[in-house]
């Protein structure tokens, strides 16, 4: 709508005006017209109005109104005659002599008003009908709008859902190694035992967990074994068959759901899981010793507890909001 | 020569658009004649109310006398009466009634006219529709000149005005499609009239950023100026320019000068400075980058010819012919009927610099030709001066007699109105002396 063909130091309204207007229909023949969006609320109305919540035949009733009968009272009224003109004459000459019995004027000055009053009322129930046709076409355009929001935001809540437990199951595959990192560090007094901000967690969960100093390998094997279900071969892994024996046991827990398989398939893995808003002590609590305590402790209660509040062992809460107290992760799966 | 401008309220702080207009021609026509303003006590055009103040006094050089107003507007009475006759058939006596509710009624102000009308060469009767213009003009009517003001409303379909129409010496109209309206309403072609209009006291050098800094204005906008007033078009005017600010990606906020009878938008983008004084009207009017005017109802947009005069571009409500045939005979002003229209032509300016620039030229150009002082003095001097030369040609009709005037036979004006024929002028602007 902004450029004009016209570039000159003369321009001519009229011209622009008429391109203006141009613009105008152009853009309206993509848009709906008037005509089309009252035709498609016409046909939505159906499908989408809820025929116990609103009156699918209001309009039809509505068109279906007569007003009621006006009348006419004017100043001649009460003296009108159709059948004998001369009469009118006669009463007119008359009036004075009426006048000295009783005043007609405020008679029919009131039925005046009322005549008025009746044609501003019909004029009015037209207003109406025309007030309540465009709420029933506004109603249909907000229903279809807010089905469609509905749709949306059932997606994204999807979508925020596979990311929560992504998350969770990045922060989970994470903690192995620190873990053990932590117990080799435990032996040598170094730099690198100061919690270091996690590219993951928020940085006030880091002191809660004790068990984690990533190093840069554990930063980089975290995010790149994350894909792989496990973590990498870092400097300070454990056996092999202490984490095998630690990760069939997380598996059991889980019914089989690798994090690999949690990360990497959006599709398969929102099928029998717990809402978001259960917490993970798997990752977000500090990782307790692999075989023992809260964590089984906790998949033990199973849904039974789905809302049961971590122990405050747990670092106090995830940073994921209040509702982030459930049993955890792996009972969720 | 003397002359006498008659108007319903006169004063510095009345801002109203006939009466600025009576101001305005009073002060410019002072400089080549003597002049007498003749007007009421009344500075409220709702009430009519008497004001206290002095009989006579001068204001900006020009001798003010004032009458007394009889009555007070009765509102009730007058939005019966104008029931009466604008929408059912009625009498020449329900108009004459109804003149009498409209007010300013000061028998004082016509029984003077009467009595001292040979002392002056001629009578300027301002805005047709008041009593004292429609009773003035009849009292003096070989010397009466009428600067009707008139708008495309129902008091224009009336029909005691047809003859006071053709029967002053002469018309002073404000654009060809208020003259096309009266000359088809009464046909009085043969009455000498010319399209003027009015001039303005525009500053030369306008100084846009000591608004800014004394108002703290920031950023691009755009200006309305004048009454906010639900009969001005405000309402329309927010509701599209809320939708622009809604629905598009503009950056253009609305600036509002002048009284307001409305509730105003709380928009973040609207903002009411209230009344100011000519100079930070001015300064406002060369910052903004377009001058709004949503009215219906013009016979002139003073406020148009201003920002015209300032090298703004205008953009009008095409609903009102008179808007739009200074829009297209400027070549400096745009127009809308709809949303829609409203928001291209908006995006239109304030996307290009250039258009603005050169509707703003075109209006300068075009104020300069038809608006500027000597331009519109000149106007009147030459009426004036053929008019003492030549006798006049036609006498104001009297009223019929009293049964007559009793006969309801009248039409209905907004019937009258209806059959009138609409659209703008697209002849050239002002064109000049017609008779």
């Amino acid at each position: 709508m902004s450029d004009f063909n016209v570039r000159s130091d003369s321009v001519n309204v009229e011209q622009i005006m008429e391109q203006v207007r141009d613009r105008i229909r152009e853009k309206r023949g993509v848009d709906y017209t008037e005509q089309q969006i009252r035709e498609l609320a016409a046909l939505k109305l159906e499908k989408f109005l809820d025929p116990r919540g609103v009156r699918s035949d209001l309009l039809k009733e509505f068109r279906g109104v007569e007003p009621d009968p006006n009348f006419a009272f004017e100043e001649d009224t009460l003296f009108h005659s159709t059948r004998a003109p001369f009469l009118m004459w006669i009463r007119r000459l008359l009036r004075p002599v009426l006048k000295l019995f009783f005043n007609p004027n405020p008679l029919i000055d009131v039925l005046h008003t009322q005549s008025k009053l009746n044609a501003l009322n019909a004029s009015r129930h037209q207003l109406y009908y025309e007030l309540i046709h465009n709420l029933v076409v506004e109603a249909t355009r907000l229903g279809i709008e807010v089905r469609n929001l509905k749709m949306r935001v059932e997606s994204m809540d999807a979508r925020v859902d596979f990311s929560e437990r992504r998350a969770r199951a990045l922060e989970g595959a994470v903690m192995y190694r620190p873990q053990v990192e932590d117990e080799r560090e435990a032996t040598r007094p170094s730099p690198s035992r100061s919690p270091a901000p996690s590219p993951i967690a928020p940085p006030e969960r880091a002191p809660s967990r004790p068990m984690f100093s990533p190093t840069p390998a554990a930063q980089i094997s975290s995010s790149g074994s994350a894909g792989t279900g496990g973590p990498g071969p870092g400097p300070g892994a454990e056996s092999s068959g202490q984490r095998s024996k630690r990760r069939r046991r997380r598996r059991g827990r889980r019914g089989g759901a690798p994090a690999a398989a949690i990360m990497g398939s959006p599709a398969g893995s929102p099928q029998g899981v717990a809402p978001p808003a259960s917490d993970a002590p798997g990752g977000d609590a500090p990782a307790p010793p692999a075989d023992s305590g809260p964590e089984r402790d906790a998949a033990e209660q199973g849904p039974s507890t789905p809302f049961a509040k971590p122990p405050e062992a747990h670092g106090g809460g995830s940073g994921q909001g209040p509702a982030t107290g459930s049993g955890g992760a792996d009972d969720e799966q | 020569m003397k002359l006498a401008i008659v108007v319903q309220r006169y004063g510095q702080a009345i801002s109203g658009g006939a009466e600025l207009h009576a101001r305005y021609i009073a002060e410019h026509l002072a400089r080549h004649a003597e002049v007498d303003v003749l007007t009421t006590y009344a500075s409220d055009y709702v009430t009519w109310r008497n004001e206290p103040g002095p009989a006579d006094e001068r204001i900006n050089g020009i001798p003010v006398r004032r009458f007394h107003v009889e009555h007070e507007r009765d509102l009730l009475a007058f939005s019966r009466h104008s029931a009466r006759v604008f929408e059912h058939r009625h009498s020449l006596a329900d108009e004459l009634r109804w003149l009498d509710a409209e007010g300013p009624t000061s028998p004082a102000l016509v029984n003077h006219i009467a009595a001292h009308a040979d002392s002056y060469d001629f009578c300027l009767f301002f805005s047709y529709r008041y009593y004292q213009a429609y009773h003035g003009a009849r009292a003096a009517a070989r010397r009466a000149v009428l600067v009707p003001t008139a708008e495309r409303d129902p008091a224009i379909g009336l029909t005691m005005f047809q003859p006071l129409f053709r029967g002053v010496r002469a018309l002073m109209y404000n654009s060809p499609e208020e003259q096309a309206m009266i000359q088809t309403v009464s046909g009085n072609q043969d009455v000498p009239g010319v399209v003027v209009g009015v001039g303005s006291d525009v500053p030369a050098n306008p100084r846009p950023e000591r608004f800014r800094q004394k108002y703290g204005v920031e950023g691009r906008f755009a200006i309305y100026v004048g009454r906010i007033d639900g009969n001005k078009g405000c309402n329309e005017l927010f509701e599209f320019f809320e939708g622009y600010a809604r629905d598009v990606y503009g950056h253009l906020s609305l600036l509002l000068i002048g009284q307001t009878l409305l509730p105003l938008p709380q928009h973040p983008r609207i903002r009411h400075l209230g009344f100011l004084d000519d100079a930070d009207k001015f300064d406002a009017m060369a910052a903004a980058d377009l001058l709004v005017i949503p009215s219906y109802f013009e016979s002139l947009s003073m406020v148009a010819l201003e920002a015209w005069a300032l090298g703004r571009p205008v953009v009008a409500n095409a609903k009102c012919d008179v808007l739009k045939g200074q829009c297209l005979r400027s070549n400096a002003g745009l127009f809308y009927e709809s949303y829609a229209e409203f928001l291209s032509v908006i995006q239109s300016l304030e996307r290009n610099r250039w258009l603005g620039a050169t509707l703003g030229t075109n209006g300068r150009r075009f104020f300069r030709e038809h608006y500027e002082w000597p331009v519109i003095e000149r106007k009147y001097l030459d009426l004036l001066e053929r008019l003492a030369r030549e006798p006049a040609r036609s006498t104001m009709e009297p009223l019929p007699p009293w049964i007559e005037r009793r006969r309801r036979n009248l039409p209905p004006a907004q019937d009258v109105v209806a059959r009138l024929p609409r659209g703008a002028s697209l002849e050239p602007a002002a064109a000049g002396l017609r008779s």
